[in-house]
């Protein structure tokens, strides 16, 4: 298998994922709302810098106003007095220097002979000296003016529209006139007082919250009183402008101003998303600061790229640290999975990766060093164990070839009997045994079962087939040889073990049958005439039990022909996988099946195959012996 | 198999169930070795629902009934089912241990 990606690769990517978006999301929302906020913050600069302006300019109006009205009536108490008429105008000038002309201009003929008689005086250009002069002349008929006729008409105060001053150079002006009344309410006289308007240019133009923001006055009308492009005042208009450049906002801002209305607007300007501030400005003039948003929002932008520099640098380091920091954590892993691999190829001594840390690659150390110490110690274990093992085995195999050995396998062929037997232990070695011993005309034979399986019955066995053949060599009643072999295997039997016994003298030729049973299961006898039944002998104990017992033999002859089946209860109580027994029926029926021409070795073999048969692949639970004679003449 | 025992002073009323073969011989034998060191026990064994024995059974009751005389005390199996009484029968136990 390949390993592509690192787990230390996937963890990092993660991480800055996850933190990348935090980042984008922080500086989103931190610029929204900064980005409203400043947007509000440049509304109200520029609103408070329009309120400044219009204070200041009409503070300066005001005060013209103001001087102007205190005149009036030292004018109408002198307004006889032709000289001081001049006086007063040169008075004003003086203690008013915003102020660059005055006239006092009378009705034609109120001074009888004067037809303009008007007073003027004015300050001579590039200098501060005053100089005064009769202003109405034939080629200067005032009547016809407007900042005469135009108060004159109405009674009341009139601000002129600005203007150039032809002769005071090209500067811009706007005069103010006061109509002056006599004791019967009839103007008598104008007087006029001329404003240079260039403080006011400056004023406005100096408004300028912003690189890019521009101050605009505009007049009754819409035309410019004050603009940053020189050309444009008194020649551009507003609305014209706005028509020239088809823009509906511009010309909405127009209205609204010339409607001397307060507010802001939005727009689009040449290109530039720009806000205009308005508001008026005295009673017939509006101000407006026009300010381009990416001007407004261009410390922001300046701010953001240096956040956003600052985090893609912080993300650059996080990720270094990341990364170096992951490997230094997962290096002992990846050196642990060798570790792993060498262990399961065999290697459990393989060196483990040094730990210093107090973490879970601490735990992970420590189990794998568990691992690695209880598994050699398993291994070591097992192995003493197989060799253990192998001995008990191979010491088991020579003890079975042992015990096969005491049991005869050879059968004597003799004209006058017919032997068979077969032993097959559950274990290794088992506790069953069989014999015989031919002794001129007589046969001892002799079959058992010790209780218990395996080497304590197997020695059991032993002790109690050897008692037999060396007893069964002296012709000796089969009860008194029970008897004997009870004695010898009593001694010294701590452990209570005892061997079922059945003992048999066959005189071959009478066919007188002797036998004693030692608590073993009765045998069966099957007659040449096809009948068998059970050999219900006297029940005596199982040998070994008690020492001394008094064993009891019965006799009978037995019919020629006559077949002997000997057997252990491995055979009537060998069960199938459901518990069930062989049992005697079956058995009985088996020896019922048998022909007259069969002999002892097919009658074992049958019985043993018969069984298996039965018991199916049931584990075999008990040894099985059969032992079979048949008798012949 | 099961093995239960009640005592009363001396007296212990034990019932076997199921059966007693070469798999829990082993666990018989431990089952009833506060049997075989008690003092003077009576002890009784309900074998009603004993099914089977196999040798290694019967070499523990034969144990236990040596047990008991040695403590001079009585062993009664009562109750035994016929199939299982024949094998204490046949083996001869049946001269040595009392069943009733």
């Amino acid at each position: 298998m390949r390993y592509n990606r690192s787990f230390s690769a996937r963890l990092t990517s993660a991480i800055l994922f996850n933190t990348s978006i935090l980042f984008l999301a922080a500086i989103t929302v931190v610029s929204f709302f900064s980005h409203r906020l400043i947007g509000e913050e440049a509304q109200n600069s520029a609103a408070n810098a329009l309120r400044s302006t219009k204070l200041d300019i009409e503070q300066t109006l005001r005060e013209v106003e103001v001087a102007t009205g205190e005149l009036q009536w030292v004018i109408l108490e002198h307004r006889d007095d032709t000289a001081m008429m001049y006086h007063i105008t040169r008075e004003l000038l003086e203690s008013r220097p915003n102020i660059v002309g005055s006239a006092i201009a009378f009705r034609s003929e109120y001074h009888a002979g004067k037809h303009f008689f008007s007073p003027y005086s004015y300050r001579k250009s590039q200098s501060d000296e005053i100089l005064s002069k009769q202003l109405g002349t034939p080629q200067y008929d005032y009547f016809q003016m407007e900042w005469y006729t135009a108060p004159m008409k109405s009674g009341k105060p009139h601000w002129s529209e600005p203007y150039f001053d032809e002769g005071g150079g090209e500067q811009l002006m706007t005069t103010y006139s006061v109509p002056l009344k006599d004791e019967k309410g009839e103007t008598f006289a104008i007087l006029t007082a001329d404003i240079n308007l260039e403080w006011l240019s400056e004023k406005i133009l100096a408004t300028k919250p912003y690189t890019n923001s521009y101050t605009i006055l505009i007049g009754k009308s819409g035309h410019y009183i004050s603009h940053q492009d020189p050309k444009k005042i008194l020649n551009d208009n507003l609305f014209s402008e706005a028509k020239r450049s088809d823009n509906k906002n511009l010309a909405g801002l127009a209205h609204k101003m010339v409607a001397q209305e307060t507010g802001v607007e939005k727009f689009r300007l040449n290109g530039d998303i720009v806000f205009a501030v308005y508001g008026p400005v005295g009673d017939a003039w509006s101000a407006a600061i026009i300010s381009p948003y990416k001007d407004v929002f261009a410390p922001m932008m300046r701010m953001n790229l240096i956040i956003i520099l600052v985090a893609a640098f912080g993300l650059f380091f996080l990720f270094a640290a990341c990364v170096r920091t992951i490997r230094k954590l997962t290096q002992p892993i990846t050196e642990f999975s060798v570790v792993a691999l060498n262990m399961a190829k065999g290697n459990f001594k393989a060196r483990l990766p040094e730990v210093k840390t107090q973490d879970e690659i601490r735990k992970l150390h420590d189990s794998f060093e568990y691992m690695q110490k209880s598994i050699t110690s398993y291994i070591t274990e097992l192995k003493s164990t197989t060799i253990q093992n192998e001995r008990f085995e191979s010491e088991l195999n020579i003890a079975r070839k042992i015990q096969m050995g005491m049991v005869p396998q050879d059968f004597p062929e003799r004209p006058d009997c017919h032997l068979s037997a077969l032993l097959r232990p559950a274990r290794e070695v088992g506790g069953d045994l069989y014999d015989f011993v031919f002794r001129g005309d007589f046969l001892y034979f002799a079959v058992g079962d010790v209780s218990g399986k395996g080497v304590p019955a197997a020695l059991f066995m032993a002790m109690t087939r050897s008692a037999f053949r060396f007893l069964a060599a002296r012709e000796t009643p089969p009860d008194n040889l029970t008897a004997l072999i009870n004695q010898a295997i009593s001694d010294g039997n701590e452990n209570n073990m005892f061997v079922t016994l059945f003992i048999g003298k066959i005189n071959l030729k009478t066919r007188h049958f002797e036998y004693c049973n030692a608590g073993h299961n009765p045998i069966i006898i099957i007659s040449s005439d096809g009948t068998s039944e059970f050999l219900h002998a006297k029940s005596n104990i199982a040998a070994g039990i008690i020492s001394g017992f008094n064993y009891q033999a019965e006799e009978m002859d037995l019919a020629p022909h006559s077949r002997l089946l000997i057997y252990t209860d491995g055979v009537t109580e060998a069960e199938d996988n459901s518990k069930a027994q062989f049992g005697d029926e079956r058995l009985l029926d088996f020896t019922r099946a048998i022909t007259p021409d069969e002999k002892p070795q097919e009658i074992v073999n049958q019985l043993y195959t018969k069984i298996k048969e039965f018991t199916g692949d049931a584990v075999q639970n008990d040894d099985i012996t059969i032992f079979s004679i048949e008798l012949d003449s | 198999m099961k093995v239960t025992i009640n005592q009363e002073g001396n007296k212990y009323s034990v019932t076997l169930e199921g059966r007693v073969d070469t798999t829990n011989a082993d666990q018989f034998q431990k089952d009833v070795a506060v049997l075989m060191e008690a003092s003077q026990p009576d002890i009784e064994i309900d074998c009603s629902a004993m099914e089977y024995t196999s040798s290694q059974g019967l070499r523990i009751f034969l144990q236990l009934q040596k047990n008991v005389t040695a403590h001079q005390g009585n062993l009664v199996l009562t109750r035994m089912q016929p199939h299982v009484k024949e094998v204490f029968d046949i083996t001869g136990f049946s001269n040595i241990i009392k069943i009733m």
